[in-house]
């Protein structure tokens, strides 16, 4: 029983490793032209040339056509695997791509709580009339990882007495930022846990 | 509506720069000010306590600049700070308490009264003042006091014993120059006539009013005296003199002079009676208005083509054109600070009053009704009067500069124009 077994494994791993190197060799390789690369990007094919950046999609076939492919029957196999071999070309750059799209998300997410802060502020500071006056007063928000508001600073005040008090006021107000609570502890310490809040008396550039 | 759009700039590209997230826009909430019943020693009158805290509670809230706390819903009636608790407020969102304590009545009639303002958010006591007064002028106590929480919680002058002039078309036949307190009460008639009297200005001393007067068929410049009563014609040359403007150190005035029908602008000085041509164009320069400094003139003319405003520098009689937008811009005045200017703005047929920074080229229209005219503004810069209509009947609305607060002053018999706020007392 046993030797039917092993030799029934053995079999199959012979016929794996047939499989193996013939796979391989099936494999035909992409040719490209030195003054040419082919940049992948996740979301949309973009070959980047000499020229500006060109949306493959459709017209993959004709480009990789016209680089080299005269030799190789078209086919939807094929094309499969030159995708697969373009990947394989260019995988720093795929890493990067990917990278990218980890820092992007976490972009997004810091946007979506600093929008959060900035209307609970905005709905708590009673703004006064600062008349035509340009003001400015920076405060550094110290927070826990709960949201709660451990600390504030006043690290730029304006030097304008009713401007700075009303920012203080509305700091007062608010002793918590509970949107904070469950956001990834390594983006709450390197976004949140000290931030700053710029009060501004009009949207104008100084 | 005026809104600054809300930026928000990250700035957190490496370890070093914290997240920086910007505030521009303020909230629409007004802040909520508890007026607590002023408390009272034995020898005073008892209504005397009730009655300054309203009176100051309506001076507060006359332009709608405060959101009060009724008297129903309060916790408690403090007079003294020891008896004060922050969280009795705190818990009803009050940001700030006035409370107060009339303390003696003398034989002459004198009232000390003490009072206090608390921030509730920061729980500290930003006011505490004494005041002396007579029994009888219990209103004008409750103005100064209102003046001074005004200004510590705005950080604008208080402006409850400023004064308003206008003029009331009663009939066909009837027009009053008038001036009242700003709520309203202590109306007094300076001038009847059956003919029309236009365009009041107050001299900066707040002593004397200039208005013009159509009682000889032709329009004429009188000074009048308010405390004597006494009217004086400036009798300037020229057929017409029309639009009479004070300037701020009361010295000139700035008029329009019709010479063979060609409406110009001159500086008449008061003292000496001479009369100084600014302007002398053919197209029609009119209402001027000194600039905060007294060395520019802002005035409206035709020579565009379409009304525009212009700034003339009154030494060196350089212009500038000042607006562009739109083909009806006109009656313009300055902010108190000089960097701004308010102005009617002409908008399809709509007549509103707008605002432009002397800095910006953007126009903003602060009104929302349609036949504006004759703006003057508060001497802080936060609050502008208008006389508006409604249906053929003229009466006073105003705005705050922020746009969180409409309102309209009370009506009278009779359509109101041309209202002109007084300067603050010195």
């Amino acid at each position: 029983m046993n030797k039917i077994l092993t030799s029934f494994n053995t079999f199959a791993l012979v016929l794996l490793f047939l499989s193996f190197v013939f796979s391989i060799f099936s494999i035909t390789t992409l040719k490209v032209n030195e003054t040419k690369s082919i940049k992948v990007n996740i979301y949309e094919f973009i070959e980047i040339e000499e020229q500006p950046k060109r949306l493959v999609g459709a017209k993959l076939n004709e480009t990789i056509k016209e680089a080299n492919l005269n030799k190789i029957e078209d086919n939807s196999e094929v094309k499969k695997a030159l995708d697969f071999e373009k990947y394989k070309l260019n995988k720093p750059d795929v890493k990067k791509e990917l990278s990218q799209i980890k820092l992007s998300k976490e972009r997004e997410v810091i946007l979506k709580i600093s929008a959060i802060i900035q209307d609970k502020i905005s709905s708590a500071w009673i703004k006064p009339n600062s008349l035509s006056k340009v003001l400015a007063t920076k405060v550094l928000i110290n927070l826990a990882p709960s949201g709660e508001v451990i600390n504030f600073e006043m690290v730029e005040p304006s030097n304008d007495k009713v401007f700075d008090e009303s920012v203080l006021i509305a700091i007062n107000k608010i002793s918590f930022f509970e949107e904070i609570l469950g956001l990834d502890r390594k983006l709450f310490e390197s976004n949140f846990r000290n931030f700053k809040l710029v009060f501004k008396s009009s949207g104008e550039i100084e | 509506m005026k809104r600054s759009l809300i930026v928000l700039i990250l700035a957190s590209s490496n370890i070093f720069s914290l997240l920086e997230i910007e505030i521009i826009k303020g909230s629409d909430n007004l802040s909520k000010v508890a007026f607590i019943p002023f408390g009272i020693e034995e020898s005073v009158n008892e209504n005397y306590g009730e009655q300054i805290s309203t009176l100051i509670e309506k001076n507060m809230l006359l332009f709608g600049e405060f959101e009060n706390l009724k008297k129903a819903e309060m916790l408690s009636f403090p007079d003294s700070e020891e008896d004060f608790y922050y969280r009795d407020w705190k818990i009803m969102g009050v940001d700030y308490s006035v409370i107060g304590k009339i303390n003696s009545v003398n034989a002459l009639g004198n009232l000390n009264i003490s009072y206090s303002l608390f921030n509730i958010n920061r729980r500290i006591k930003i006011l505490e003042g004494e005041i002396v007064g007579r029994e009888n002028n219990i209103e004008g106590i409750a103005k100064i006091i209102s003046n001074r929480i005004y200004e510590k919680i705005t950080g604008l002058k208080g402006i409850f014993d400023t004064k308003l002039a206008y003029i009331v078309n009663s009939d066909a036949e009837t027009y009053q120059m008038c001036i009242s307190d700003i709520d309203g009460k202590n109306e007094q008639i300076l001038f009847t006539s059956s003919a029309p009297i236009m365009s009041p200005d107050w001299s900066p001393d707040r002593k004397k009013i200039a208005y013009v007067s159509f009682e000889n068929g032709l329009a004429e410049i009188f000074i009048q005296d308010l405390a004597s009563g006494e009217r004086e014609s400036i009798q300037a040359l020229g057929m017409t003199n029309s639009a009479p403007v004070w300037s701020p150190d009361g010295k000139s005035l700035a008029l329009v002079v019709s010479f063979s029908g060609n409406p110009d602008i001159f500086s008449y000085s008061i003292n000496n009676k001479r009369l100084v041509r600014l302007t002398n164009h053919y197209g029609i320069d009119t209402e001027p208005s000194w600039s905060p400094d007294s060395k520019k003139i802002i005035f409206t003319s035709d020579r565009s083509g379409s009304p525009q405003l212009y700034e003339i520098n009154t030494q060196s009689k350089r212009k500038k054109r000042l607006t562009r937008d739109g083909n009806y811009n006109a009656r313009g005045r300055y902010f108190p600070d000089g960097k701004s200017i308010f102005f009617v703005h002409g908008n399809d047929g709509n007549f509103q009053i707008a605002t432009k920074k002397l800095s910006s080229r953007f126009i903003e229209t602060l009104t929302s009704t349609s036949l504006d005219e004759s703006p003057t503004i508060s001497p802080n810069g936060n609050i502008i009067i208008y006389a508006t209509k409604d249906g053929s009947k003229g009466y006073l609305g105003g705005i705050t500069l922020d746009g969180k607060s409409r309102f309209s002053l009370p009506v009278k018999n009779g359509s109101v124009r041309e209202p002109a706020w007084s300067p603050l007392f010195n």
